[in-house]
């Protein structure tokens, strides 16, 4: 287990480019410690850097913004725009709601294409990559690690939108009792609830994207091509599920069900597309997972 | 793990090796994906479960008798009538276009005729029922409860309120469960209700081994017509083995594929909590009042149908070969209002809409459609049913 931890320990200091940290030479025994120092380290990787406060910045002004553009032109006419829209009006616990559906298509994406994509490809153009596997952490337990800081990176990123569209809601509209899509209405207290449900639901559908983007960073030393790829692909993929044509192929499009959310919005909650859309996503991440570590683990690595 | 830190020597033997043995695995794991899709519900509808036998008749009497009054689920409905979206828009607009807000039952439920929908149904005896259209960040519903009959529409924020007949006729027309608003089954029971109840002359029901709808086993049924002339296939029905309540409806057009396939994806016999069948208006909602009697309290919004007072279009012929005639504009087959809002250019437009969809025949335009043809006489008369051209052309007394 030390010997482990010393291999995390390695990790680490190979990520400062300080390359004189010899490993030892042992086999490292895979434990749950040396894996979570390694997941942290991770995580400060994606954290730390300013691109990903970036990202979060303009993640956490765009409910900013939907809401004064929705409090400053609305002049009792309601009913233009989306339904969800409209509703943040009476009250702005749906903001949040509205915030996640506005951003999940395009902006959420991005931002993880970018954490996914960078992942391996950007330490490969970097050269940190190379120190890293010096250390005996191991290939598999490294790729574990990235895929986990860039889901907790979705996680964070979801629940940026929700805190900050809570609070903009909050500052700008009436809050109170939530009307759900089925007529019903429930507390406050119980619509807090299902946002919290939802953001969980929404930073799992990017789940399979993730899978896709860390794959994506397998194959490429260049973390620029990576994230641009990853991007290019959501919108593709994004644009595929418009056409009729193409009926029998959307269900398995992994960004098919992600609207999917707003059935935890009726009473009683209807889990028969969520359900769909969370095996998706593990259908997604086991496919294009295995394959990225099929790749990261036999490739050479030059960078 | 061990022999993933990096080995400096002979690399390019091992490393080639090593990474045709990795690619396996991903490989392997979209072989077991397909397999998993391909293979689990083509298992699962080859073997239906062993259950007694039973006779088409008895299984008939238990699916028409089933004295089950309380269930809820999930339905879906797929239809595939080959009806063009236009024609549907233009039945639900002209049902329910003039002035009647979102909430407008009839427009809502035309859109089932095409495409795939999720409903949310729970049902406790006659007099409360609800139906939830499952709809993309947006939802509709139909509560039933007692004397009320609410219409809500989630993306207007608009209700409509009706004040249900309690008389007998009133209570007889609520009594299909679960299309409290509606002429259109919306649910298998409804749906099974109608073909099972065609004249035994006309119709022949065989039972055709059991299967397996909802995670319950069921028989199922297999309907044809025996009349010439239809456009229907045949309708195969999933009756459940324990309560009789039909699952599933399938109904084959004779020219081939499903045209209709309604059936529970999840269903419970359990009865509903009460407080499902309760509607308050939510916050901020647009209310239209209905009178009793189908009397448009509100802004001329057509009285939803159950009133039983709108006059409906007439039925020539019987069983299979029923054609519903009407006069233009109507809307097509699936509305009855038969009020003229806009009268003569109203008509003439429809006139001219419809012929633009269909084919000069003897007689007038027909549309056709994978089941449902419509014939539009010049003068003005519409003809349509589950049948073959000539069959309309006879009803329209056309040569």
């Amino acid at each position: 287990m030390s010997q482990a931890e010393a291999g995390a320990a390695g990790a680490v200091a190979a990520r400062g480019a300080v390359p004189g940290a010899t490993a030892p030479p042992a086999v490292p025994r895979v434990t749950a410690a040396g894996y979570a120092a390694l997941f942290v380290s991770e995580l400060g990787l994606v954290f730390r850097r300013a691109r990903t406060m970036a990202l979060l910045g303009i993640l956490a002004a765009l409910p900013v913004l939907i809401g004064v553009v929705v409090r400053l032109r609305t002049g009792g006419a309601r009913g233009e725009g989306p339904a969800f829209i409209a509703q943040v009006t009476q009250n702005g616990l749906f903001l949040v709601f509205t915030a996640l559906a506005v951003a999940l298509p395009v902006f959420l994406p991005m931002t993880v294409g970018v954490v996914a994509g960078d992942a391996v490809a950007g330490e490969a153009s970097g050269g940190t990559l190379r120190y890293l596997l010096v250390a005996p952490a191991g290939r598999t337990r490294l790729l574990a690690a990235k895929f986990c800081a860039a889901l907790a990176y979705c996680l964070v990123a979801t629940g940026v939108i929700a805190l900050s569209a809570l609070a903009t809601g909050a500052a700008l509209f009436p809050l109170g009792e939530v009307t759900l899509l089925s007529g019903d209405t429930i507390s406050a207290g119980d619509a807090l609830l299902r946002a919290l449900l939802v953001a969980l639901v929404v930073a799992a559908s990017l789940g399979g994207l993730v899978a896709i983007g860390l794959f994506v960073s397998t194959l490429t030393t260049s973390g620029i091509a990576a994230m641009a790829t990853t991007v290019v692909l959501v919108i593709t993929v994004q644009i595929l599920d418009t056409f009729p044509q193409l009926e029998a192929v959307q269900p398995y499009l992994f960004t098919h069900r992600w609207l999917s959310f707003s059935d935890l919005l009726r009473q009683p909650m209807h889990w028969d597309n969520v359900l769909a859309d969370l095996g998706l996503q593990a259908v997604y991440a086991a496919v294009f997972g295995s394959a990225a570590w099929a790749r990261f683990t036999s490739r050479d690595v030059t960078g | 793990m061990s022999e993933m830190t990096e080995q400096p020597e002979p690399v390019a033997y091992r490393s080639r090796r090593r990474a045709l043995v990795r690619v396996a695995v991903p490989i392997a794991v979209v072989a077991a994906v397909g397999a998993g899709i391909g293979l689990v519900p083509a298992l699962a509808s080859d073997n239906g479960p062993s259950l007694p036998s039973v006779t088409a008749q008895q299984l008939v009497a238990k699916a028409l008798g089933s004295d089950t009054q309380a269930l809820s689920g999930t339905v879906q409905v797929k239809a595939d009538l080959g009806v063009p979206t236009q024609l549907l828009g233009l039945a639900g607009g002209a049902a329910g276009s003039r002035k009647a807000g979102g909430a407008d039952p009839t427009a809502k439920l035309t859109a089932l005729l095409g495409g795939q929908h999720t409903l949310q149904v729970a049902v406790d005896g006659p007099d409360h029922q609800r139906v939830g259209l499952v709809e993309d960040l947006a939802g509709y519903e139909l509560v039933h409860n007692g004397a009320d009959v609410w219409a809500w529409d989630s993306s207007s924020n608009e209700a409509q309120h009706l004040k249900a007949p309690q008389d007998a006729a009133g209570r007889a027309a609520a009594r299909q469960p679960s299309g409290p608003v509606s002429g259109l089954p919306v649910t298998p029971q409804e749906a099974a209700g109608r073909f099972l109840a065609m004249s035994a002359g006309t119709t022949s029901v065989t039972v055709d081994g059991t299967t397996t709808v909802a995670g319950r086993s069921a028989y199922r049924l297999v309907v044809k017509p025996l009349q010439k002339g239809s456009t229907i296939g045949q309708v195969r029905i999933a009756v459940d083995a324990a309560t009789g309540v039909p699952l599933s409806v399938q109904a084959m057009a004779a020219a081939g594929g499903t045209a209709l396939d309604v059936h529970f994806s999840s269903v419970s016999f359990a009865k509903p909590a009460a407080s499902a069948f309760v509607f308050t208006v939510p916050k901020g909602a647009k209310v239209t009042e209905h009178g009793a009697d189908g009397a448009r309290a509100g802004k001329g919004a057509p009285a939803p149908e159950p009133a039983g007072t709108a006059p409906r279009p007439k039925v020539v012929g019987e069983g299979w070969t029923s054609v519903v005639e009407a006069a233009l504009p109507t809307g097509g087959p699936a509305s009855g209002d038969a009020h003229g809002g806009k009268g003569a250019t109203g008509a003439l437009g429809s006139l001219s809409m419809l012929k633009g969809f269909g084919k000069q025949v003897t007689g007038g335009t027909l549309i056709s459609t994978k089941v449902l043809n419509v014939l539009v006489t010049d003068d003005g008369r519409v003809f349509a049913g589950a049948v073959t051209l000539p069959v309309l052309q006879s009803a329209a007394g056309v040569k």
